[in-house]
Order: structure tokens, then sequence, then C-alpha cells
């Protein structure tokens, strides 16, 4: 029932905002209560644990036998990022408040229609279902981008639209291929059905959904859209286009690409590679904007594909790395847009140039603005630190070099952070500011809030990762086999160490009696690569 | 006493930081600003209670120390981190002064920052530091310690950019900030090379477990090239904290920040923090003796690079700045010939004199209403005479004249070089000579600043004036440091209870290290060390006493000064090359691939609109055709999956 409402509800919560009547102020307390609710109901859907909806017959699809199903799960990757994107709705409805003044209440439809195909995109179980979902949300966005944006809002709408539904395109034929074919719709049977396909057409196929979700993500190089539509975006939606609309691309490479098909060792390294490319291209670029929003959207960049790169070391450290980090992302990238806009608002413009000295114009302004911009740099007890430094640790299981290339952008991290904080806030205005445009109280309470979960994820992130259920886990185990090896290869020194060390603790039990080396095994279970004492006492008690 | 939580000492600060940065913010709107009373009351209190709760601990700690974990942090199976604290004898002298300078700095700020707007801002970043670097050297786990490490970066940052109505500081901040990135990317790495060995390695009890554990001698000799990769990146991270060749730069612009911050942050305490890890990991860094070589380079190269750049400064704050850069390299000398207990005893009397100094640097810029610049100083003896008395003794400590602290830590640290194998005499002469250069820029200051005629003009002469009480007593408490803190372990006079408190921790690192001590006459060297300070302080008064060869300033002196002079010989000039690649890179990036990405989407975007329009010759008007035409399509296409079971 959870899952139905979180997937179903936000629709008619919308028809329900258009049926209000009045002006915006009651649209606006509708809106706002329902997504608190559906905010408050994520909570519930992340406590709650893997649920499973039972599944309707939908339709058929021509030409086969498969039958798509309304059919809804949740596992803790899905319940995480249905929490990004209610929460950042709520925050979204919140600060659109004071930045779209008279024309809230179809805004706040267009929103909360977003928020519903979002969510039925990451509780589907159905791949057509899916799919969807994943087409059906740029229509919203694409709407309230061509309405509400900045002055090239129609052009930036266009390009967004086009260069997304083109992105899924391959995807709807392979889909509709695949699903036609072996005549099931979940992951799992597709996942059988795949084992037994052409190797080369399983990786035609892989192909064109990897490519829908790069473009979604976005990752280089499909990255054309990216920059102009979060930038023209009003900045509400920009917080949701990069806090929850890209987080699909990435949720859609776990789920529906890793979990099904068997890649090629060759794909895989170019996947870790373009994330890597996008890591430093998102950073380098930040480096040179003007415009703090595009910043923000290369930074988004670059951190998304320091998370594609993590995925695609199958480190086992990897799922709980690229959860935290996506999570931690979605909170701070998110903040940093709507404080944008909130700059945006009181100076109007969104050039650096024009920006400047706010801090001692709007204090309160500027405390959020730091301190969000502090916490998107990956300092330890934010949780984007965990994400990141558990990531790098993946990266490390994979060589040295791409860990170098993380730390590397970690550091460029700090250059255009720091030059976008100090850009916006510090230095002398020559310019008044609007002053009814400065932050609400309510506003800036909830954007607050999105604050202190950084921290607190970064101090406690057990609670991301902690209910971790088996669904992705599994997903990812059935992938990993064909990059374990290559992951193991850095590893080839400690693993002799490891045997030669156990060969000479069995040699020496061999010598010693059993009862001697029962009293000098605790010593040894401190060294760490001395795993099996148990063996080596096995061995000492045949011995004898 | 011992049963009370160690997570104790860090609350406080924190408290401190959350209720000044909630009167901060709530007292934004007033013009006013705050009361300075309750703030001032409260920035002092949270410092003073963690000092208070230190001083218990430290008095009732266990041979062995405290060991306490708080939580779990990150577990994810294959690796595992928790919150815990480790009060031993090292983190107790390190928490010792950081929360007594803490407090100190904390009192006299109240002097230095009253009537600023941003004085509850001032306190909260104040408290934060201190919370950031308690955790750094009370954690017992490199991961914790890294939380402290980035946190104090983070804090100086701040505090560097406080007045950031000027963009200077601002940019001077930026810089230390991502300096230290680089050195904390160093960090990571190094901790990631010890995780790939085992997770329990990041706790420095598992660590020295697995070091010290007989059965693991063959596989630490097989793990010693990556122990000497980690112990190198972690000596990368110590260059960027404490401000080594070749991550010194940010140090000397980080003087934009109040001069309070330049005192415990950029003296006493946080740049201190490279030499606080390197003791900690001690058992490691003893492993790796090439490393240990490196470390002495860097740390000679650094001390002798530094006192010579001191020597060419007007601004009594970049003297400073580069006189700690140079005390920090002969910290690294002595870590890197393992006398462990030696570096920390000179980050300990260091902390005194050099607090002393930048306290009374502050004092004397406070009297002359800003002016840095030490050609416009002068006869201040008279007119300040405690400040200038307080600075005076500081600089008989750092010279390391006999009786005073620094004579007897710089001393140990010389005996140390000198009793070091084959090379040690060369090591020594280096740091010997770097002594005399010491006496001669620290010579100058004092002449400069408190002897001669006034030089700032008449105007400014009027308005010269003692620093009110809250200044002047934190100074005057320093100043005893200075003079008495060395006596802690005079090695001469049979007192070394300094030395016995940290050899639980860092003792047998040090006997495995270094090879049986050659004895040699303590007395004689410490007249050499003598004659040095003598020697440099004959040259500076030569030089530069009596008014003589005093360049006139500049007429046209920028008011920006403490950006003027920046020059850290050359390696500012090294650092701008990799920021020119960088910007070079990101310039390739923007003008081309981008360029290039979007020509490519603009190309087939104009494909599209052409066959489009090519296209819709067909369409016409004639609605029936376009529908047999779309029905025509589908049917074909779904004979197609018929037929061939799929589309291909």
């Amino acid at each position: 029932m959870l899952l139905h409402i979180l997937v179903l509800a936000p629709f008619v919560a919308a028809l329900l905002v258009a049926l209000a009547g009045g002006k915006g102020v009651a649209a606006s307390k509708i809106a706002i209560f329902f997504s608190a609710i559906f905010a408050a109901l994520s909570v519930v859907l992340i406590a709650g644990g893997d649920l499973n909806a039972a599944p309707i017959d939908w339709f058929k699809l021509p030409g086969s036998e498969a039958s798509v199903k309304y059919w809804l799960a949740s596992n803790t990757l899905s319940a995480w990022m249905v929490f990004l994107s209610t929460v950042l709705t709520l925050v979204a409805l919140i600060s659109a408040r004071s930045t779209i003044k008279c024309e809230y209440k179809n805004f706040a439809i267009g929103m909360l229609v977003l928020l519903g195909t979002l969510n039925g995109s990451f509780l589907s179980m159905d791949a057509v279902l899916f799919f969807f979902f994943f087409e059906a949300m740029v229509i919203p966005a694409a709407v309230l981008i061509a309405s509400y944006g900045g002055a090239n809002r129609k052009s930036a709408a266009m390009n967004f639209a086009i260069y997304t539904l083109v992105g899924s395109a391959p995807m709807c034929i392979a889909l509709w291929y695949l699903v036609a074919s072996s005549g099931v719709t979940t992951a799992a049977d597709l996942f059988n059905y795949v084992q037994t396909m052409d190797p080369g057409m399983q990786s035609c196929i892989a192909i064109a959904f990897l490519i829908a979700f790069l473009v979604k993500t976005p990752i280089f190089p499909f990255h054309g859209w990216q920059a102009a539509t979060y930038a023209e975006a009003p900045a509400a939606l920009s917080a949701i286009l990069t806090g929850a609309m890209s987080k699909v691309g990435v949720y859609g490479i776990l789920v529906w690409v890793l979990a099904i098909f068997n890649l090629s060792e060759k794909t895989l390294a170019v996947m870790l590679v373009l994330g890597l490319v996008t890591a430093v291209y998102g950073a380098l670029m930040a480096l040179r904007g003007q415009d703090v929003k595009k910043i923000l959207a290369f930074s988004s960049m670059g951190h998304l594909g320091l998370a594609v790169a993590g995925i695609f070391t199958f480190s086992p450290k990897m799922l709980p790395a690229v959860l935290v980090l996506l999570v931690g992302h979605g909170l701070s990238a998110g903040a940093l847009f709507f404080l944008s806009g909130t700059a945006e608002r009181m100076t109007g413009s969104r050039e650096l140039s024009a920006m400047g000295g706010l801090t001692k114009v709007a204090p309160v302004f500027s405390f959020l603005f730091g301190a969000a911009g502090v916490l998107a740099l990956a300092v330890p007890g934010t949780a984007g630190f965990v994400g990141e430094f558990l990531v790098l640790m993946s990266l490390w299981d994979v060589g040295p070099i791409p860990t170098l290339v993380g730390g590397f952008c970690l550091i460029l991290s700090a250059g255009y952070m720091l030059r976008m904080i100090q850009g916006v806030l510090f230095g002398k205005r020559e310019t008044a500011i609007v002053e009814e445009a400065r932050i609400s109280p309510l506003e800036g309470s909830a954007i607050g809030v999105l604050l202190a979960l950084i921290l607190v994820f970064g101090f406690h992130p057990a609670f991301i990762y902690e209910v971790r259920s088996t669904v992705v886990d599994t997903a990812v185990e059935q992938a990993a086999p064909a990059a374990e090896e290559s992951a193991e290869l850095n590893d080839e020194e400690v693993k002799a160490l490891i045997d030669k060390m156990l060969a000479e603790e069995e040699a020496a039990a061999e010598k010693t009696d059993a009862a001697e080396q029962a009293t000098a095994e605790p010593a040894v279970e401190t060294a760490p690569v001395a795993a099996e004492p148990v063996a080596a006492t096995a061995t000492a008690e045949e011995a004898k | 006493m011992t049963n009370l939580p160690l997570w104790l000492i860090p609350l406080f600060p924190l408290i401190g930081t959350i209720a000044l940065a909630a009167i901060s913010l709530a007292s934004s709107g007033s013009k006013k600003g705050p009361s300075e009373g309750l703030t001032g009351g409260l920035a002092v209190l949270f410092p003073a209670l963690a000092f208070v709760a230190v001083v218990a601990f430290a008095a009732n700690m266990p041979v062995e120390g405290i060991q306490q974990t708080l939580c779990n942090w990150m577990d994810i199976g294959s690796f595992r981190a928790d919150i815990g604290f480790l009060f031993d004898p090292l983190s107790r002298i390190m928490l010792l002064f950081v929360t007594g300078i803490g407090t100190l700095i904390a009192i006299y700020s109240l002097g230095y920052m009253h009537g600023d707007r941003g004085f509850a801002r001032f306190f909260a970043y104040i408290n934060l530091f201190l919370f950031s670097m308690i955790v750094l050297v009370l954690s017992d786990s490199l991961l914790l310690t890294f939380l402290g490490w980035e946190g104090v970066g983070l804090c100086s940052y701040l505090l560097i950019g406080f007045w950031n109505a000027d963009l200077n500081n601002c940019k001077a901040a930026n810089k230390a900030f991502i300096v230290n990135r680089v050195g904390d990317i160093g960090f990571i790495l190094g901790m990631l090379c010890l995780a790939m060995v085992s997770g329990d390695l990041l706790n420095y009890a598992g660590l020295n477990a697995f070091l010290k554990d007989a059965a693991n001698v063959e596989v630490i000799k097989l793990l010693l090239p990556i122990f000497s990769l980690a112990g190198i990146l972690f000596f990368v991270g110590c260059t960027g904290k404490s401000a080594q060749i070749p991550l010194l730069t940010w140090l000397p612009d980080a003087m934009a920040g109040p001069t309070p911050v330049s005192a415990l942050i950029h003296a006493a305490t946080m740049v201190t923090s490279g030499v606080y890890l390197m003791a900690r990991l001690s058992n490691l860094f003893v492993l790796i003796p090439g490393v240990m070589t490196i470390v002495v380079f860097v740390g000679l190269l650094t001390a002798f690079w530094a006192a010579i750049a001191g020597l060419f400064q007007n601004d009594i704050k970049k003297v400073l700045a580069y006189s700690t850069i140079s005390q920090l390299g002969y910290m690294f000398m002595a870590a890197g010939v393992a006398a462990f207990d030696a570096s920390i005893f000179h980050v300990f009397t260091h902390a005194f004199f050099k607090a002393a100094l930048f306290l009374g640097a502050g004092a004397v810029i406070h009297s002359l209403a800003g002016e840095q610049d030490m050609r416009r100083m002068g006869g201040l003896l008279k007119k300040t005479p405690v400040t200038a008395c307080v600075m005076i003794f500081a600089f008989f400590a750092i010279i390391g004249f006999p009786g005073f602290a620094g004579f007897w830590s710089k001393d140990l640290i010389l005996e140390r070089l000198y009793t070091f194998g084959d090379v040690g005499p060369i090591y020594y002469g280096i740091a010997l000579l770097t002594a005399i250069i010491t006496a001669i820029y620290m010579g100058r200051l004092i002449i400069l600043t408190f002897f001669g005629k006034f030089r700032g003009g008449e105007e400014l002469e009027k308005h010269v004036h003692e620093a009110p009480a809250s200044m002047l007593v934190p100074m005057v408490v320093l100043a005893v440091g200075a003079v008495f803190s060395g006596y802690m372990w005079a090695d001469m006079l049979g007192m070394t209870c300094f030395r016995d408190m940290l050899a639980p921790v860092v003792g047998s690192a040090q006997e495995a290290f270094r090879a049986a001590e050659v004895h040699v006459n303590p007395m004689m060297l410490a007249c050499l060390g003598t004659a040095a300070a003598v020697i440099g302080m004959v040259i500076a008064w030569i030089a530069y006493g009596g008014n003589k060869h005093i360049p006139a300033p500049r007429v046209a002196y920028p008011s920006d000064g403490v950006q003027a002079t920046t020059w850290t010989l050359f390696f500012d000039y090294v650092h701008a090359i990799f920021i020119l690649l960088v910007n070079v890179l990101a310039w390739i990036v923007d003008k081309c691939v981008n360029q290039l990405v979007m020509f490519v989407q603009w190309i087939i975007g104009a494909i599209a609109v052409l066959l489009g329009d090519f296209a819709s010759g067909f369409q016409v008007r004639k609605v029936r055709l376009q529908l047999c035409l779309s029905l025509v399509g589908v049917v074909v296409l779904t004979a197609l999956v018929f037929i061939y079971g799929g589309i291909i």
C-alpha cells in the first residue's frame, strides 16, 4: 500500500492542487502539506525494509507473450532514492514560494507530477513500467523549464527533452526486443533469460540500455544538455534534477544494467574510465564557470562521475560507498541549488561577477550558503566524505592511478567550491540587494535541515547502508565475477604474503605442540593477514 | 576521575561553537551586534572547561593511557572504523598546551577583537578550531585524526579569511585551504595504503600491535614497499599542514588573518600537527629509513630556507611566519633522526615562545593602529614596556639563549642530530648555521621594533599605547612559559621528566632506529649552540642597531601590505606553474573538448532538422495517406517480430 501511495498519490495531490481555488496561497499550502506527508512516508519506506506489492496485469506487449505488470517493490537503494526525491520536492515547494509567486499553482502541479514519475521509476519491478516512468518524467520537467526558467528557457527545455528522449530511444527498441523475445519483464527473470542469449546480441542490448542512463546521469560525452538545462531551469527544479533525476541514471545502471547483463571486461573498463573522465571534466569545467548554476551543474557532474567510476570497480565496498555518496550529493547539491536560487533572486543575476559581498547584507543566507559549500567539499564528518573516502577505497582496489585521479578531483573540487563561495559571499558589494527577496525563515530552516542531515549521515552513515537489502547485493554479485579478477590483481602481492605467512604458520605449528599454539593464537589474530588461525590449529592437531 | 568519558573534552568547545554560532546568527539582523560581555564569557568559558577537563584527566591518567570507543563510524563489512579516543602521554602533552594556550589566546582575543562586528563569529570559529584540534590529537585512529586534520584546515580557512570584505584575505584563505588539500590527499592515500593491508592498521593500537608483533617480521619485510609508500604519503600530508617544502607557501600568506589566529593556529597548534603525526606513527616511520632520510632533508632545507627568507621581510608578522616554518623544520629534522621525543619537546616549548612573540606582535600592531611594517616602528621599548619585555624574553627563548626554553629543546635537537651516525655532524653543521641566521633575523625584528627612534611619524607616535590588561595577562603567562617550560627536560641538569613521560609512546621506536648513542660532551654542544645565538645577535646589532641601514619605507605603502611582500624564494613560482597547468587543462577542456562535444551535438541536431525538412515534403496535407503510412509501418514491424521472433 505504501508503495502505491508513494507512486500514485503525487498525481492525486497534483489534481487536488489543480482543483484548489483561490490564488497561490491555498495551492501552496496543499502542495507543501502533501509533499511533507510523502517525505514522512519515504522515511517509513526506508524503515520498512524490502516491500513487494502484488503485481497487477497491465497490458500485453504486442508480438509476445509477455504481460506487462504494474508491479512495485522497494529495496534499500530505491528507498533512499525515493527519500531524496520526496525530501527535495518538499524543500523545492517551500523555496519556490518566494521565487515563483504568481503562478505557483501550476508550478506545484508540475513538481508533484514529476515526483510521482520519479518515485515510479525508483520503485518499479517491471522493466516496461520502469521505462514508462523513466520517459514520463521528462515531460513535466521540460514543461517546468519552459515555463519558469531563465532567459533561454525555451531552447534549454527543447534541448533537454530531445536529448534525453533520443538518448533513451535505443533503450526503447532494445527493451521491446528483450521483453518480446523473453516473455518476462522483471530484472531477475531477464537475467536468467540473458544467460541463454548470444553474447554479441546481449552486449548490443546492454549498451543501448547504458546509453539511456549515461545521458540521464549525465556521463561524458553525453552531457551536452546538462549545463544549460540546470542553469536555465528554476533553481528549485534544478535541485530536483541533480538531486533525484540524475540519480535515476545511476540507479538504472545498477539495477537495470548490471543486474541483468554480463558486461564484457572491456565495457567495464571503458565505463570506469568514462566515470573518471567525467569526474575530472566536471571539476575542470566548474573551475572555469562564471555562472553559479553552471558551476553547480558541472560540480554535480563531477561527483556523479566519481560515483559511476566507483560502481564499475566492483569492489566489495562499492555499494555502500556509492549509496552514501549519492545520498550525500543529493542533499548537498540540492541545498546549494536552492541557495543559488535565493542568490539569483536577491542579486538578479547568476553571474559570479555580479554577486559578491553578500555576507554583509544577508548574513543568514551567507551562513547557509557557506555551510552548504563547505559540506559539499567532502570534509570529514559529512556524508560526502564517507562516500568519497569509500569510493576512493574501491578505486584503490583497481589500482593507484584511478585513485590518484579521484584524489585530484577532490583537490579541484576545493578549488572551484572556494572560488564560488568567494565570488558569491565575499568582497565588497556595490549594488543593493532586492530586500523582499531575502531568504524566508521557513525556507532557511528547510535548507538547514538538509545540511543537518548531511552531518548526521556523515557521522552515522549506518543509517543509510545498514538496512541494506539483498536484492541489489545479489544483482551486483551476479555482475561482479567478470571484474573480480582485475580487482584482485592489485592484491596479488598481499595474497602471496598471506600464503607464505600461512605456510610458515603451519610449519611452526607442526613443530610446537598444540597447547602452545593455542596460547600463541590471540597474538596472531591481531595480524589481519592470518585470517585462518583455525586452519593452523587444525593442522597442528593433526600433527600431534 | 578516569570514569569520566573522554568525549567530554571535545564536547565543550563544540557546545561553545554551537552557542556562539547561534548568537552570531541571531544577532545578525541588529546593527550593534551581540553583547561582548556575554559572548566573550562563553567564548572563554568553553575552552577553559576543556582545559580543566584535560588537567583532570592528565592528573589521573594510568600509565598505559585511557582508550575509549564512543561508537561505530563506518562499518561496511570489509572495512570498519570506530570513533574512539586515546588519552596517552603523547596526547596528554599535546592536549595540555592546545587547550591551555587556546584559553589564553581566547582571553587575549577579547581585547584584540573588541569592537569588531564579527566578534561572536570569530569566537565561534576559535571554538570550532579547538574542537577539531582536540579531536586531531585525542583520536585513536588515523581516520578520526583526519577529521580533526581537515577540520583545523577548515577553521584556518575561515579565520584567515575572517575579514572577508578584502578579497586579498579571501585569496590567502583559499590558498591555505587548497595547498592543505593537496597534503590531505596525501594523507587519504596513505590511509588507503595501510587499509589495503588491513583495515585494522588505521587504528593506532592495531598498527603498533601489528608492527611490533614478532610473528609478523617476515610479512612486514615483504610489506615494506607499501609501508614506504604510505610513509611518504603521510609525510606529504605533514608538509601541507606543517608548511614544509614544497607545500610551505600558504603560511606566510595566512598572516592575513587576525593576529591571535596567527598565534594560535599558525604558530602554536595546528602547524605542529604534522610533527604530532610523525610521533604518532613513529613505529611505522622507523621501519623505513629511506623515508626518514627524506624527512631530515626536507626539515633541514626548510629550516635553512625559511630562515634566509625571514631575513628579508619587513612585515613583522611575516618574519614570525618564516620563523615558524624554520622552527617546524627543526622539529622535522628531529623526527627524521627518530628523536621524536625531542621534536615533541620543541613543539611544546615553541608553542609558548612563538605564541608569546605573535601576541606581542599583535599588541604592537594594535598599539600602532594596524601598522605591520617594521620600518615604521622603532623605539617602542619605552612606550610599550610590558609588550617589549614579553617579546624580548620570547626572543631569547627562540634563539636558544642559555636558560630559556628554546635553549633546552633546540640544544637537544642539535645533539640528537650530531650523534646520528656518520652524516650526523653534517646535519648538525647546517642546523647550527640556521641557528645563527635565526638569531640574526629575530634580532633584526627586536631591534627594528623596540630600539632606536620611532619612524612612524608624529601623528602615529601620539597614538601609541600599551595594550589592555586582557591582552597583557596572557602574554605575560606565555612569557613565563617561554622562560621556564624548558626545565621539563633540562638534560644537563638531570631533569628528564618530559622524556620519561613520552617514553611509553615513542621510546621503543627510537631505540629500534637509533644505533648505540655516540657519547659526546654535552657541554661542548651547548657552548656551540650558545655561541651561535650570541654571534647571531652581535651580527644583528652590527647590521641593524642604532638606526643604521634601515631602508625608508616606500611612500606609497600599499594598504594591503600583508600581500605585498609575499615571496617564498621561488616556491610560489613552482606552485604557479602547477596552477597554470591546471588552468591550461581547464581551458583546453572548456574551449576544445567541450566545444567539440557541442559541435557534434549541433551537427546531429542539424542533420535531424534537415531530414525533418526533407521528410516534411512527404507530409503534405493528406491525413489519410499519413495514417496509412503509419499503419503500414506498424504492420511491417509487427510482422518482422512475428517472423523472426525479434527485430534483428
